[in-house]
């Protein structure tokens, strides 16, 4: 009786997982359409730049890194999702991850991915791109930056692809029984990424001894992939960026808008694919703990950054404060200072905030106030160097992205939302087995704790029967 | 008699438009010719030059250049002259702002005019210290922060002390300008304005020309006049006799007017000291205080006493 | 009909001359002569080290608007002139400083009392009004030695000149300056590096400790008569090893975070971050390979339960 409703309970499972895989409803293509379309007008602005040179974009000699290097170091920085909702809890041990750890492991691949494509955007000279490989020069934080971030798209994608293998034999075997577009294409791809997944003991043995080292190994890399990108702004002798608490600030910045990022995650596909029975309000409300922790200690860094200079105001580092906090870019500076550190850490700490809706909202905030910080990381700090800026062309003062920027980073950003959507339309966005190896183990829990329940509840008869 | 006089109007007709179109158009075709004609080349005089068979020639003075001579090889640019380490010495006490340095420059590498290589700042240290006018060039540091942080080695450090860039290895990241404290490098963001004769001399890291877009571009102490025995142009162009240039090993260093000195001495009694010194990237460039200056100081605007608002370069004057 | 025809024919005559008016007019501006400057000529006396002697001039021409400017291609024509007449030696045109340089040969004609007189003429130029200079001059010879003693290193500048009877004699009491050749310009050998030759025309000068030589430590020594009323300016040279051998760099380009090639340190530390991660990543692509190989274990162990 209790095996056939476990079995129910999986095969539940299972169908849940794998219906988004099969269906393209109307949403869907619109949803597509719409992203290519704003892909495309990304690409036609990327090669208007590559025909005119940068001169294109509003970069000029003194704000020479801009929309571009920021949404770079926030890509970089949403790719901590991953790492931090799969590696850590799962060498925690915590067993509510399961239905969220694909999703997390996938926005790290496709942000790395995306992220790593910024740079390569920002370059006079992309046709030289292999100077880099021939002529590397290892004392640059710029080939620091090339390397750490190949390296941990390398373990990204194999992070994600290790879990995926037994659910590709799971796809590859239920193919036959339904009813999906581009089946011979799904076949051969399912066949090729399940590398002759059986699960005999044997292959789970080495599975699980290969995602325990890959969990290991992923962690440290993914920390220093963030502190090299902080290297190529704290390697400067630049007011701003000169500082030796850098490193540590842009990972927890990296680690807080990554985990706002798979919370959002979640809540798409939650609703998108009906999964509600999986990713339950618990969920949200552990995740929104995690995040308020990280959160506290991004506050925690941020207040490091800016008050220890501001108590000292020295001269060119006090040009940048008062600009930054009264001059043209207080706006935005206290906004984000208050609205997306401040804000999210009150409505997080209330139980009521870390609720789905209000949660996903505070993220949206997080997330989007990242960027805008990243941006005010970079650009104000290269608009006071040291020597005056003085009779210079007029758009040499002063920096705001033009059309080329903004229409190439938002292609770039459909581009990871396109990915994301074919992804989920071709892989289940749970990882099945994990989740089947979690209602088993709970199936189990409840079975003991029944089991047990009744011997105490006996024991207890017979005591009583006894002193009768 | 009517028809006749009908096709008789309709001739007139016929020859009243053709004679006005052809005469408007003979006048405009004119005056636009006229105007492509008279359109002003870029600067440049009409010089008469002996040639090398005696005679004499007309020519534009944008196709004479000081040295001539082929430029070096990538592997010699990148090595430098073997036994000399230059330096720079500029006496601000004798520098009048004129710029006169940034015109010698550009002149002498075809630079655009936006571009200024050695640029002249008016530098007012606080609100109680004086004036003065500043002229920055490279410093090519011995500790220099654009080197370190370059990943394809396309900017180098000679043996010789100057600081040179390699346009034709350039992948145009900015992490040099980036790096640069003293905000002395341009990035070539569109395609260079250039004549077709500078675009097709044969490139070398020594020269700075013809410009490549997406690369990086500086100061460079002028390296292939120092091969032939001749100061950088911002030296001899300099009328105020400011700017001295030599060679440390030497320990001398001459002015425009050939006025050489003994460098330690110089800085030893003007007191000779470099610019931002704190950061440690040890300039090649030394600056000897504006005390008792002969010029005028700068007009300072209210603004640029806080060193960053400021007059904008006027770039209607400039032909581009 | 005909007088439209002539209406017609007359307008476009009118026009076509409007147009070649115009088109003469602009060609006229073109070709408006300009007016001529007035020129001023410095003019000097050099003989340098290789004993080449040359007459130089710097031409300022004065503006429409009273500024002084550099006079550039200026022909000057040089006459040297004694008491036999003016004879021409030859012409030169002024750079874009106004300078030229004329050299002289050997055989120039001598006027009195053993002195040449040599004249700079502008004459029929097209930018400039005509204008003339001249100079009178006396050729003099100096001969540097360089004596070292225990104690000190001592340069000799003798100074001598033809006197009336043709016979050189020592000249007295002329003021020799004493220079360093470096890379761009002649430094000063001493802060009071003047001295007046004596009654033999010998000027001694204690030559200073301590300034830098080439590799070899050599050492070109000048002494200069600069300017001089009578005998313009007048230079020669020794070279001597009393120079500072600049010693070459061993090695120019050190290993550094600033040069080509790295310090090892920091290579060893990129060595074992960077092979340690893709070693384990190599590793779980070795095991990645391993299960995809393992596909058959199953049905063999199948197989050997049922053989069992």
């Amino acid at each position: 009786m209790e095996n056939s409703n476990i079995s129910y309970e999986l095969e539940a499972v299972r169908e849940d997982c794998l219906r988004p895989t099969h269906k393209w409803g109307l949403v869907t293509k619109i949803w597509l359409g719409c992203l290519f379309a704003v892909a495309a007008w990304g690409l036609f602005a990327f090669i208007f730049q590559l025909r005119h040179g940068l001169g294109s974009t509003a970069m000029r000699n003194y704000v020479s890194w801009g929309l571009y290097i920021s949404t770079f170091v926030f890509f970089i920085g949403i790719s901590h999702s991953g790492t931090l909702v799969s590696a850590i809890l799962r060498i925690t041990k915590q067993e509510w991850r399961r239905p969220i750890t694909r999703s997390a492991e996938l926005l790290t691949f496709v942000s790395l991915l995306f992220g790593g494509i910024m740079p390569i955007i920002d370059l006079g000279r992309p046709d030289r791109l292999l100077n880099l490989v021939i002529y590397g020069r290892v004392q640059s934080p710029l080939l620091w930056d090339v390397i750490s971030i190949c390296t941990y798209f390398t373990g990204s994608t194999v992070f994600l692809f290790l879990p995926m293998i037994p659910d590709m034999a799971l796809c590859r075997d239920r193919l036959i029984i339904c009813d999906t577009k581009f089946k011979k294409f799904r076949k051969w791809l399912y066949t090729f990424l399940a590398l002759g997944w059986t699960g005999t003991k044997n292959q789970w043995h080495i599975l699980e001894k290969v995602m325990t080292v890959m969990t290991i190994v992923i962690i440290p890399v993914a920390v220093s992939v963030h502190t090299v990108v902080s290297y190529i702004f704290a390697m400067t002798l630049r007011p701003g960026w000169d500082s030796t608490v850098f490193g540590p600030y842009f990972v927890a910045g990296a680690l807080y808008s990554g985990s706002a990022g798979v919370i959002l995650g979640m809540a798409f596909f939650r609703k998108a694919y009906h999964l509600e029975k999986y990713i339950t309000p618990r969920h949200f409300d552990l995740m929104g703990r995690i995040v308020l922790a990280l959160t506290l200690i991004y506050a925690y860094l941020n207040l490091n950054e800016y008050w220890i200079p501001a108590y000292k105001m020295a001269t060119h580092e006090g040009f940048l404060l008062k600009d930054l906090f009264f001059g043209s870019y207080s706006g935005v500076f206290w906004t984000l200072q208050f609205g997306s550190v401040l804000l999210p850490i009150i409505i997080m700490a209330n139980p009521k905030g870390r609720q789905i809706l209000p949660l996903s909202i505070t993220c949206i905030i997080i997330v989007i106030g990242a960027w805008i910080k990243r941006y005010i990381i970079v650009v104000p700090t290269l608009l006071h160097p040291y020597m005056p800026i003085q009779e210079v062309p007029a758009d040499w003062s002063s920096y705001f992205p033009n059309w080329v920027e903004w229409s190439v980073t938002m292609g770039c950003l459909s581009g990871i939302f396109i990915v994301i959507t074919l992804f989920s339309k071709l892989f289940p966005m749970m990882a099945v087995w994990e989740v089947e190896e979690g209602v088993e183990i709970e199936h189990d829990r409840k079975a003991i704790l029944e089991i047990k329940n009744k011997r105490e509840a006996e024991k207890r008869l017979r005591t009583e029967a006894s002193v009768n | 008699m009517k028809k006749e006089n009908e096709s008789t109007n309709e001739n007139r007709r016929k020859f009243l438009k053709l004679g006005l179109l052809a005469g408007g158009t003979l006048a405009v075709g004119v005056a636009g010719l006229e105007k492509v004609l008279s359109k002003e080349e870029h600067s440049g005089m009409d010089k008469t030059v002996m040639g090398n068979d005696g005679k004499m020639y007309k020519t534009n003075s944008k196709n004479l250049k000081e040295c001539c001579s082929a430029p070096v090889s990538n592997e010699e640019a990148r090595k430098g002259i073997e036994g000399k380490k230059f330096v720079m010495v500029f006496d601000l006490s004798k520098c009048d702002g004129c710029k006169k340095c940034t015109d010698a420059c550009q002149e002498m590498h075809f630079t655009e005019l936006d571009r200024e290589w050695i640029k002249v700042f008016k530098m007012k240290d606080s609100e109680t210290t004086a004036p003065y006018y500043l002229p920055k060039p490279c410093f090519h540091c011995d500790n220099p922060p654009c080197t370190k942080v370059c990943p394809v080695n396309a900017t180098f450090k000679r043996q010789d002390g100057i600081v040179l860039i390699d346009n034709e290895r350039c992948i145009g990241c900015r992490m040099c300008m980036a790096a640069c404290p003293y905000s002395t490098r341009f990035f070539n963001w569109s395609h260079p304005v250039q004549t077709p004769e500078v675009a097709a001399m044969k490139y070398s890291p020594e020269q700075g020309y013809p410009r490549r877009m997406g690369t990086v571009e500086k100061c460079d102490f002028c390296p292939d006049m120092l091969r032939q025995g001749k100061m950088p142009a911002c030296v001899s162009g300099c009328p105020m006799n400011v700017i001295y240039f030599g060679d440390q090993n030497e320990d001398a260093v001459t002015n425009s007017s050939g006025v050489t000195l003994k460098l330690s001495q110089l800085l030893e009694d003007n007191a000779g000291y470099r610019l931002l010194e704190d950061l440690g990237t040890e300039p090649r460039v030394y600056y000897l205080p504006p005390k008792n200056r002969k010029y005028p100081k700068p007009e300072m605007n209210s603004g640029e006493k806080n060193g960053h608002k400021h007059k904008e370069m006027d770039m209607g004057n400039m032909m581009m | 009909m005909k007088t439209y025809k002539i209406i017609f024919r007359s307008i476009a005559l009118t026009l076509s001359l409007i147009v070649i008016c115009l088109v003469c007019s602009t060609a006229q501006n073109q070709n408006e002569p300009k007016e001529k400057m007035n020129t001023s000529i410095q003019i000097s006396f050099h003989k340098n080290s290789e004993l080449s002697k040359m007459i130089a001039v710097k031409i300022t021409a004065k503006t429409k608007d009273n500024k002084r400017e550099p006079a550039q291609n200026a022909h000057v024509n040089f006459y040297a002139q004694n008491n036999v007449g003016q004879k021409n030696i030859g012409t030169c045109i002024t750079n874009n400083e106004g300078k030229a340089e004329m050299v002289l040969s050997k055989d120039l004609p001598i006027d009195t009392g053993m002195s040449y007189h040599i004249v700079a003429k502008i004459e029929n130029d097209e930018m400039y009004n005509n204008s003339d200079e001249e100079i009178h001059f006396k050729e003099a010879n100096i001969s540097v030695k360089l004596n070292a003693t225990d104690t000190n290193r001592i340069v000799t500048a003798t100074v001598m000149a033809l006197g009336n009877d043709g016979k050189e004699k020592p000249v007295k009491d002329i003021a020799v300056k004493f220079y360093i050749k470096r890379m761009f310009g002649i430094m000063p050998a001493a802060e009071d590096n003047v001295l007046n030759t004596d009654e033999n025309g010998i000027a001694a000068f204690n030559y200073p400790k301590e300034i830098p030589g080439g590799s070899t430590g050599s050492i070109i020594v000048i002494a200069k008569i600069e300017d001089n009323e009578v005998f313009g300016t007048v230079e020669a040279n020794s070279e001597v090893k009393w120079g500072n051998v600049i010693a070459s760099e061993k090695n120019p380009f050190p290993r550094a975070l600033w040069e080509p090639y790295a310090p090892p340190s920091l290579i060893l530390v990129f060595v074992i971050l960077f092979g340690g991660v893709w070693s384990t990543y190599l590793y779980i692509f070795y095991n990645m390979f391993k299960i995809k190989k393992d596909k058959g274990l199953e049905q063999r162990e199948l197989e050997e339960m049922i053989k069992q």
